[in-house]
């Protein structure tokens, strides 16, 4: 049900604001957790925009 | 011979893009948009470039070297069913599978009431276009893919793991292929990117043509709500595949948006006011848009006209190419014109003297790029397009 009132904006599946919440405090780079998580969830976007659009 | 190549790749680079802009390059670039054709002169069927993005490559490259065109697409055959089939999508006629071997793959819209997309669903498209795809499109579209709540199975997880993975990997190949264009064949590649229209994605992938003309009767505002909430993802797309030196443009396939598909109304008040936006910011960022305009567009070449200087180029496919050149021309370029049924059943001569009226009426100052009027598939006789090709570096010279 919350899934559903997830505001995703262009180029992103999971919100990093959203994964944040389901981690502990991070204790490093948090900044990095942040850019690799956005890079990968990237992925799973791209994936079902171009099932859509190219294939 | 390397330095050969090179040179060679930087005139035709130059020939292109001069033209691309709209400005008048040493010769009139040859660009043919070449699908299947590629298979039939390097001797391969139609199932064998669909199904092996290995043999579409090798069949590009073949051509390439072999015909003096100034650009190409990387693979033309640009489904790869190999990558539809490990999803389990359900809507494509795969070669040698649903089709003969030698026939092209089809895109096979469902019936109104199989449509991927309901008439009362378009709120949840609205909400989140992304989480539609993924929890109400995609398991309707895939054969293995089950709906958002439904208990998972194995077909499901594979569907993502080995389409995930066979999407990076196709994609991922494309790079050297493009490197592989320019060195061995000192050819540039023509497109880069990818953009539909909110309107036709919605007629070609959600409610089918049938269903969204409905809609467009019964909940136009519905339409355009729905067009509005896809803007900015297909912005997003397109600009994640655009060339980062900005010398070829984005494509657009344009397919039903325009009359007698949909009324004039319509593409006033929804589709034009959707796509427009989108290709003004695509030019914001310095990438031009190649309109290929399939079909007939000429009832929307005014509005097209407000677009910016050079910032697209315009594909002519059925319509009538010398009114396409009197309303377009003073602001963008203009390619293909040459109809494929005449590379299809005409003699080289007669393929000749189509060439020569297109650059006497089209391309005198410049600004046009020979090309065949849709796709060149495989019924396409190779002496026409080597008609088109030898006739056209000979005469169109400025």
């Amino acid at each position: 049900m919350t899934e559903n009132k997830i505001v995703r904006k262009p180029g992103v599946c999971i919100p990093w604001e959203e994964k944040l919440k389901e981690l502990p405090p991070i204790k490093g780079d948090a900044e990095l957790v942040k850019k690799v998580w956005e890079d990968t969830d990237a992925l799973g976007y791209i994936y079902i925009w171009h099932c859509l659009l190219s294939f | 011979m390397a330095k050969d190549t090179e040179r060679l790749y930087g005139e035709r680079l130059k020939r292109y893009v001069t033209a691309l802009r709209n400005g008048k390059p040493d010769k009139v670039p040859i660009r043919p948009f070449v699908a299947e054709f590629t298979a039939k002169y390097a001797g391969y069927n139609c199932q064998q470039v669909a199904h092996d993005y290995n043999l579409a490559f090798e069949a590009a490259c073949k051509c390439a070297a072999d015909f003096d065109w100034d650009a190409v697409v990387a693979n033309m055959v640009y489904v790869w069913t190999g990558l539809t089939e490990a999803i389990g999508t359900n809507y494509y006629a795969v070669p040698g599978i649903h089709v003969p071997a030698g026939t092209g793959f089809q895109y096979r819209e469902p019936s109104q009431e199989k449509a991927f997309m309901r008439p009362d669903e378009y709120d949840a498209l609205i909400e989140d276009p992304t989480g539609f795809l993924f929890n109400v499109w995609l398991p309707r579209v895939s054969n293995d893919v089950v709906p958002a709540g439904e208990p998972v199975t194995f077909r499901n997880n594979l569907s993502f793991l080995k389409g995930g993975m066979a999407m990076m990997q196709y994609f991922t190949a494309f790079g050297p292929q493009v490197q592989r264009l320019r060195t061995e064949c000192g050819t540039p590649g023509a497109i880069a990117g990818i953009l539909k229209a909110p309107l036709d994605i919605i007629a070609d992938k959600m409610r089918g043509y049938l269903g969204l003309v409905d809609d467009l009767m019964e909940q136009p505002e519905k339409v355009l709500a729905a067009c509005e909430a896809l803007m900015p993802h297909l912005l997003h797309v397109a600009l994640s595949g655009a060339d980062p030196q900005k010398n070829a443009p984005i494509a657009i396939w344009m397919h039903r948006g325009c009359v007698p598909f949909v009324m004039q109304k319509h593409f006033d008040t929804i589709f034009w006011p959707t796509l427009k936006p989108i290709i003004e910011e695509i030019w914001a960022r310095g990438h031009q848009t190649l309109f290929y305009a399939e079909g007939k567009w000429g009832a929307h070449l005014d509005a097209f006209a407000e677009l910016p200087d050079q910032s697209i180029i315009y594909h002519c496919d059925q319509d009538d190419i010398f009114q396409v050149h009197k309303k377009l021309h003073h602001k963008f370029a203009i390619s293909g014109g040459v109809p494929n049924y005449l590379l299809g059943v005409g003699t080289p001569d007669e393929v000749r003297a189509c060439c020569k009226k297109i650059i006497d009426g089209v391309a005198k100052d410049g600004g046009y790029i020979m090309d065949a009027s849709a796709i060149v598939q495989n019924d396409a006789k190779i002496e026409n397009v080597k008609a088109m090709t030898d006739f056209t570096r000979e005469y169109g010279v400025y």
